[in-house]
Formats: structure tokens, sequence, C-alpha cells
């Protein structure tokens, strides 16, 4: 039994207080879920469930309310975000359905832990899963199923690149990939480093600045960078070669490219899209020179995926197959400031001029990750923090 | 409390004995005697309430986290604790004496010797006399001079204290940065450069702006509570001023001093995202470590750390009241030596080297305090070609036409002043119960009061993770789910939030009024509620004046529960606005909320000080 939204309540309206409604008392749910929650919130849900039929739908019948839920800056960033325009155009395509987003603040961790408390997940559909999500889904729930397999079953799944295809499982599908990169000012780096060991020679030292590994993606992407270049056994040894060549680990990328902009120092680890954005903002393009080390970028690519227990499983594989639409890819590249996922996307001048890839992308698998990625992060914190 | 239930009350109070009180009292059950019934068991209602909401909003989804320390794959085990405090990298050297391991001593000494523990108190150590060094001139200031705009500054006191952390990190980085304002100006005068950035000096630094406020704040209101004639008759026994103040004045004034230094050790023991913004990754503290393990779900490892530094808190707190409670009951009159004025009447070589002193300590404040505070409004009206409007434009923008789930300021800001008015309501009369209840005195009270204190002394990561797990998704009943979110619990986080502080202003003048006092009023006829509210609480009123605006102060402030009880899309504040506007390449956004957020706030304490002034003065 799904939970739709409570009726939205102004700031002085209703609010589902302490108690707790009293709803039915499960109904016959198709999921093998033994801890299924009786008691939902009583609501006037606008949705038709549809039976869950076998057979495909024809589009004119798809309706009712789709529950996407995302990271916030793909729906509401001060800057451009894909969401409104993909909201706006399915519902223009299907008149019947309504797509609402939803942007826990804990992201993929919110329904994860709601899976493990055996809380209903009220959501049909989650956009911006990526390689680490599916390890700690996998770890944490083990056979308790979040996500459900989609990708054979969209008609556009073809045109999606194999080279990104990250989920074994085919939970996730990749709507859009980032390439991890160098960032560095022309003006102040004379010679931009192009290899790993370069950074931790004397010209460099004090000129980068990095994300924390444990919390922030693209620092996390940046370690396993150099774990998957120097190797399992050399990467620590690195780490303290660049600790010693006065490396800057900040906490969020945020604080990171903050401090960059403001000339804290010349160099700064951030995505190989960047000058996209300086173009938009008219900057000053020798500001934002783009570095790949050993030619290489580190691929990090973002998948949607179904929840497991979703009442609404033919709209929330429309909305997936409308994601890789040859429009809503250039849309998506355009507006989330990524590469799109697949072979057909259309794409801006602009972003065809400006977003740089790199010759070697390189990136480890689910499977190379599983079991290995907790020890490398958490022994290179402790390397890192020791006091 | 609704008339029925009064009514209800005073219907079950015909069926109890009371004393014979109102026995031969011919009335009947009038809603007077409700009134009266009511009254008379006001504190222990109070008492039940605050204890209630206390169970249902703080301990309860706290000890859901804290159970896991001890749970490994659903046994009860010490496994993960005797793992953590035998570790050196949590424990340094303490770590193989714990486990009886002293041949490892000296390998440990000389890699890891403090270990994040000991690191994080070191820094605490030094960021509390950073902030108790920066806010006692502040008070001396406040309270012993005379000048135009000083209860306005008074009011604002408290304003950095509430700032969220990101604006803070964002007027820090530009303010103190290599091209920021503050070389730019050392260059101009042929100073040099101070880098102060990504070192632990930063990390202190912003910790004492953080709470050297505090720090003045509480002293100031010691220090307008004096007694000069003491002073006065020191001098005239042939003390010097030095020794005057030493043995006179200083006594009065040390548990107002200690007590900021106790709260600012507490808060910068587990602050964490100023660390990571300011100081970077080779600095982190233990709360930097349970933020990550949390994001990792490593649930256990992360409750025990939590514990610990409960644990250490808590301690603390405890021997702190301890020494409080010996410090009460000196009861003496309010008498504050009249202020100088700013400019002396004549300048005598002490006057003159005083004046100086204020001179630089204006300065310091100016570079601690004003100057980010000043660089985040540069930024918000700064383009990258200069002066613009279009982050105000852009806020005015998503007002007018943001969609449903976009974030609006105005509703932030509504919210944030509703949520704050509400909290101050709730946690007043919690805060005041706790205080009446533990200055009782009687055994186990300072237990009590420490253990009141807990909402200071838990890990901000674990309280939101235990609201998420013990509150949004709520808890199965007899086949229902008990959920709570939104509006209600975001105020109630809040009143927990903020009812220590309240307790902490209001409990040392409490405990210092002459008993005989209250006494006489109840041997009068007064209940206990009223000889409270008509006798006691207009004697202490200027703590609760001061604990209502750190209520208020500290519900605007709230980030880390509020975000997770904003279940609704609409139950957002402005701190949570600042963060969700913090964009792609641009702060413009962010920090134009930020000055929304800190115009807000400054008008609303000079408001709140006003009202309280009132009261204050009856």
């Amino acid at each position: 039994m799904k939970r739709r939204t409570f009726v939205k309540s102004g700031v002085t309206g209703t609010v589902v207080g302490l108690a707790g409604c009293i709803g039915g008392s499960g109904d016959d749910a198709t999921t093998t879920e033994t801890t299924e929650s009786g008691g939902t919130d009583t609501e006037t849900s606008s949705a038709t469930t549809t039976d869950s039929g076998t057979e495909t739908q024809t589009e004119q019948s798809l309706s009712g309310t789709l529950q996407v839920a995302t990271y916030s800056s793909f729906v509401d960033a001060p800057s451009s975000s894909p969401g409104p325009w993909l909201k706006k155009t399915f519902e223009k395509r299907h008149p019947d359905v309504t797509v609402e987003w939803k942007t826990p603040e804990n992201e993929m961790n919110y329904y994860i832990q709601r899976r493990a408390q055996g809380v209903d997940i009220d959501a049909d559909l989650y956009v911006g899963v990526n390689t680490d999500h599916l390890i700690r889904i996998d770890d944490k729930l083990g056979n308790k199923e979040l996500f459900a397999s989609t990708g054979d079953s969209l008609s556009n799944y073809g045109h999606v690149k194999d080279s990104l295809k990250f989920d074994p499982k085919n939970r996730a599908v990749p709507y859009d990939t980032g390439y991890i990169s160098l960032v560095y000012d022309k003006n102040k780096v004379e010679t931009a480093p192009t290899t790993f060991d370069d950074l931790t020679k004397d010209p460099y030292s004090g000129k980068l600045i990095v994300q924390n590994a444990q919390t922030s993606v693209t620092g996390r992407a940046f370690l396993l960078w150099t774990v998957h270049t120097l190797g399992e056994d050399q990467y620590l040894d690195y780490w303290k070669q660049l600790k010693n060549n006065d490396v800057k680990i900040l906490g969020s990328w945020d604080d990171a490219y903050t401090a960059y902009e403001n000339g804290e120092a010349p160099m700064v680890v951030s995505y190989s899209t960047d000058q996209v954005y300086a173009n938009r903002y008219d900057q000053d393009m020798s500001k934002h020179q783009v570095g790949f080390l050993n030619e290489q970028g580190y691929a990090n690519p973002e998948g949607m995926a179904k929840f497991a227990n979703t009442d609404n499983p033919e709209l929330a594989e429309a909305f997936m197959d409308f994601m890789l639409s040859a429009e809503a890819q250039g849309k998506i590249a355009t507006r989330n400031v990524q590469f799109p996922a697949t072979d057909w996307a259309k794409l801006s001048a602009e972003f065809e001029k400006y977003a740089k890839v790199p010759k070697n992308p390189v990136t480890f698998t689910y499977d190379e990750l599983k079991g290995n990625v907790d020890e490398w992060v958490d022994s290179w914190a402790r390397e890192i923090a020791s006091k | 409390m609704s008339r029925d239930e009064r009514d209800g009350g005073s219907r079950k109070s015909d069926h109890r004995t009371d004393g014979g009180q109102t026995a031969g009292r011919r009335e009947s059950a009038t809603p007077k005697r409700g009134l009266e019934w009511f009254e008379r068991h006001a504190l222990a209602i109070l008492g039940v309430a605050t204890a209630l909401v206390l169970a249902v909003l703080f301990y309860y989804p706290v000890l859901t986290v804290f159970v896991e320390a001890v749970r490994v794959g659903g046994q009860f085990s010490l496994g993960t604790v005797r793992e953590i405090l035998t570790d050196s990298f949590y424990f340094g050297v303490l770590a193989p004496l714990l486990g009886g391991n002293f041949s490892e001593l000296g390998d440990v000494a000389a890699s890891t010797p403090l270990g994040l523990f000991g690191f994080t108190a070191f820094q605490a150590f030094l960021s509390t006399i950073a902030s108790v060094a920066l806010g006692l001139p502040g008070a001396y200031v406040l309270s012993r001079y005379e000048f135009w705009g000083r209860r306005t500054i008074r009011s604002l006191t408290i304003l950095p204290f509430v700032l969220p952390s990101i604006m803070v990190a964002i007027g820090f980085v530009a303010f103190f940065g290599t091209n920021g304002p503050l070389n730019d100006l050392l260059g101009f005068l042929g100073l040099g450069q101070v880098n102060l950035l990504f070192t632990l000096e930063a990390i202190i630094v912003a910790h004492a702006f953080y709470n050297a406020p505090l720090v003045a704040r509480v002293t100031t209101a010691a220090w307008e509570g004096v007694d000069a004639r003491m002073v006065e008759t020191a001098r005239s026994l042939g003390a010097n001023p030095i020794r005057a103040f030493r043995d006179v004045l200083a006594p009065q004034l040390l548990p107002a001093v200690l007590t900021g230094a106790l709260l600012t050790f507490v808060f910068t023991f587990m602050s964490f995202p100023i660390v990571l913004a300011l100081g970077g990754f080779e600095l982190a503290t233990v709360e930097v470590w349970v933020y990550s393990l949390v994001q990792d779900l490593d649930y256990s490892e992360a409750a025990v750390l939590a514990v610990i530094e409960t644990v250490l808190s808590l301690v603390l707190t405890y021997a702190y009241l301890r020494y409080e409670a010996r410090q009460a009951g000196s009861n003496r009159a309010v008498n504050p030596p009249p202020r100088k004025r700013l400019v002396p009447g004549e300048w005598t070589p002490s006057a003159l080297a005083e004046r100086a002193g204020v001179l630089v300590y204006a300065v310091v404040v100016a570079v601690v305090f004003v100057g980010p505070l000043a660089s985040m409004v540069v930024e918000s009206i700064t383009g990258p070609n200069g002066l613009t409007f279009q982050y105000y434009q852009f806020l005015l923008e998503r007002q007018a036409t943001g969609a449903s789930f976009q974030t609006k300021p105005g509703v932030a800001v509504q919210n944030s002043l509703l949520f704050g008015v509400a909290a101050l309501l709730v946690a007043l009369p919690m805060g005041v119960t706790i205080a009446v209840l533990t200055t009782r005195g009687g055994r186990g009270s300072k237990v009590a009061d420490a253990a009141a204190m807990a909402p200071l002394a838990v890990s901000g990561v674990v309280v939101g993770l235990g609201m998420l797990r013990g509150l949004v998704f709520g808890v199965e009943l007899f086949g229902t789910r008990l959920q709570i979110g939104g509006p209600v619990a975001i105020v109630a986080a809040h009143a927990v939030a903020a009812y220590p502080f309240v307790v902490r202003n209001v409990a040392p003048p409490l405990s210092g009024i002459d008993r005989s006092m209250v006494e006489s009023s109840r041997a009068l006829g007064a209940s206990r509620v009223r000889a409270l509210l008509d006798v006691e609480l207009p004697l202490v009123a200027s703590g609760v004046a001061a604990g209502a605006a750190f209520a208020f102060a500290i519900s605007i402030g709230e980030f880390d529960s509020t975000v997770i009880l904003a279940t609704g899309s609409t139950s957002y504040t402005m701190p949570v606005a600042v963060e969700r506007y913090i964009g792609n390449r641009t702060l413009g956004p962010a920090t134009a909320m930020g000055t929304v957020l800190l115009a807000v706030t400054s008008l609303s304490f000079v408001v709140i000080d006003r009202l309280g002034g009132r009261f204050e003065r009856g």
C-alpha cells in the first residue's frame, strides 16, 4: 500500500500532528514484505491505481500521479535544472498524468533507511542513482529489494551507450554522465600538470584543492581515480606525497569551488563541463581550463531506477523512456550540464563547443568496487585525518 | 489545556481529599474552583507535559540511535565499543592504555599521540579560550559604558550565534581569503599578508565568532546585576581597585563567564560544517566522523562515537553545575555602578589608557564580526561584472513564479518567524519548569539538572538521524504507524533545542532568591505557581528575558532537525533556503537569501530585546 503525500498544507493549514492517521490494514499487496505497514495517512488519492496489468498500455491511457525522487539541484538549482522542463513536457504529452518531484534531504539514504525500517516507500522512481548507491543498497539491504530491474523493457534502451551501463542487475538506467577532471587557472599555472606524478612535484605545491572522499561525489571519484591509476597498493603512498605537497582537502564541491574562484589555489577537482558554465556566466575562460591527468577522466554516470514496490510501473517506465528520448537527453545535458548517456541526444552548439571529453574515460565497475570501496575510502580518511 | 479538561479536573477534585483546604467551604464546583485546582497543580502538570515532550521528541529518537552502539547484528555486544576505545586513531596514547597493550605506547605516541578525540578536545579548548578572550571585553564595554546605540548592539550580540554555518563559511572565505578585503587593506598599509584559511587558526577564529557573543551576553547580564556598594565598601576599607575587583567583583561574574565557557566548549567540541569548510579534512573532528559514518549508514560505530561525545559533555556539565550550586544563594541587591561615557570628563592617563583599549577592541570586533558579515552582503550585490541586483531579483522571481517543488524566500521568512515565536512560547514554560524543579535542591537535583542539559550534549547529526527514524518514519503501534512531521514537530524540536538556554539563564538567579520571601507568600495562602509568577519570576525577569531571546534565536538558526522534519514541502525555514540556493558556480542567490536572514533576525532580536526590557521593568 502506498502513501500519497498528504494534501499540501499552508503554513497555517492543517498539520499531520502527533496522531498517526488510522488507515486500512494493508491491502493485498503484491510485494513480499513481511513488515508491510498498514497504517498510512488517510488521504484522498487523486490517482487511479491501475491493476497491475502486464499488458503494455497505450500512451493515451496513462494517467495518475508519478512521484519522482531526486537530488534537489536536479529540480531546484538557482542556475538551471532539468526538472521543471521534464515535468512540464511529460505532462503536456500525457494530459492525465501529474509528475511530483520529491527531494528528501538525505537523498538516496532516505529511501534505503525507509526500506531497512520496513516503512513504505512513497515514490515510484529515483533519478540520480550511481554505482556507490547500488553498492550501499546491496550491502545494507541484502535481499530486501529496493529497485526493480527495468533496462530491457524500455524502448529507447538500445540508445544507451554500453560503456556507461553500470548496473549488472539492470536496475539503474543511465541518463547522463560526468567526467571528473582538473579545472585550473592558466594565468597562475604555467604548465598544466599532465600526470598524477606531476601533482606531487614542487611547482604544484599548495596549488590543488580536492574534496572529502567520504561525503563528496567529486572527492570520491578523484580518490577512486587515483586507486584506478596507481593501484590498490600504491594509492595511499601517493596521497601521503600529495599531503606533503600541501594539497587542500575541503568538505564539499561547493566549498572547494568557492575557494578556487576566490583564488585560494589555482587548481581544483571538478567536472570537465566547467567551461559550459563559464561561457554562460561570461567568465574569463583562462580561469576555466580543463585538465585531464594521464589523458584520463573518471566517468561518473547517473542513472534512474524504478522502485520495486511502485504501484505505477507502466507510468514509471514511460517516464524513464521519455528521459532517454533524443529531445530530453539534449535538455538534460544542457540544463544539468552533464554529458548525455545516449547516442542520439540533440545537443546545443554551446555544449558541443565547451564540454570537454577525456581521451580515455576510466571508471570502476560495480563488481570492482563491491567489497572494496569502503575499505579504500576508510583507509584514505584515516591516513589524511590521523592526529 | 482546554476548558473541558479543566472542568474535568475540577470534577475529579471533588473525589479527592485535598488536605482539608476546601473542606467546610460551601461552594459548588464553579470554574473558579477549577482554576484553583489547576493553579495548585500547574507545576506538576507542566512538569509532566515537559517530560512527555522530551521523551517523545528527544529521548526516544536519540535512544533509538544510541542503542545501535551495543547492538551488532541484533545481538547485544560491546565489541564496537571496545574496538573504538582501543583504537589509537580515535584515542591516541589513551588507546593502548585502555586496551592494556603497553608495548605499543611508544609507536602510538610517535604516530598518533592525540587521536581524533584528543585533537577535538584540544581544538575546543583553544576555541573556548579565544571566545572568552574576545567576549569578556565586549561584556565590559556593554555593561560599563553608556553610548549611542548600546542597547541595539547588546540586542545584536546574539546574532552571530544563530547564523547558519554555510553563511559564516561564505563570509569568512570571502573576507579572510588570500585576495579578500582584509589582505587588500593590510597590503595597502604595507603590513603583508595573512593566510588564515584552511588552518586550525581559521577554525578557532570562526568558533570565536560564534561563541564570543554568547560569552559576552551572559557576562553582560551578570555585570549589570552586580552590587556596586560591595566594591565601594571594599575600597573604603582600603582595598586597591585591583584587589577590590579580584575579591569582590570577580566572584560575582565568574559563574556567568564559566557558563559561557562551558557552553562554548560543548558546542565547539561538536561543531563540524565549519571545520570542513574553513579548516579542511586534515583537521577533522569527531563529529565529522560521526557525520560520514551516518552517511555510510554505519550506525554502530557512529553511535559509539556519539555516546562518548555525550558522556564527556554531560560529565563536564555536571561538574559545572556542582560549582554553580556552590555559588548560588548569595542573595545580593542589584545595584550596578553608574555607566561611564566613552568620552571621559577629563583625560587622566588611566582614562586615556582604558579608552585606547576600547578602541583596539573595536578594531578587533570589526575584523572578526563585521568583516565576514559585510563581505557576505557585498557578495550578494556583486556579479561577475560589478554591482548587480540580479540575485535579489532572482529571489523576487522565485517568490512570484516558483513551482510548488521549489523554495520560495517569502515562505521561508514567514515559517522562520512563526516557528521562532511558537518555539519561544513552548520553550519558556519548559525551561522555567525545569529550572524551578531543579533549584529546589535535594539529592539528585544536580543530576537531573545535568540530564536536562542533554539536548546540548548530543551530536546534532545523531539527533537528526533519531528524528528521521523515530518520528518521520514513525513507529508501528497496534497495526497503526504513528508518524510525526511538519510544523508541529519542527516547533517541538526547536523548543527541545532551546529550553536548556532558558534553564541556564533562569536557574542561577532563581536559586539566589531569598527563600523566606517565597515561604511567606506561601504561608499567606498563595499557591506554588502564584508565588512563582508574582514573587520569583519578577525578581529574575532579566534571566527570563535573556532565555526568551535565546529560545527565539536557537529556533531561527536551527538547521539539522528542521531539514529532516520539514516533510511537507512547505515547512522550510530561512537557513534551509540559504542552503538550497547554493548553486553551481554562483553563491549569489544564497548570499542574497543570507542577507535577508541577517536583516530579518537582526530586526527580530532588537524587537524582542525591547519587549523583554519592558517586561523586566515590569
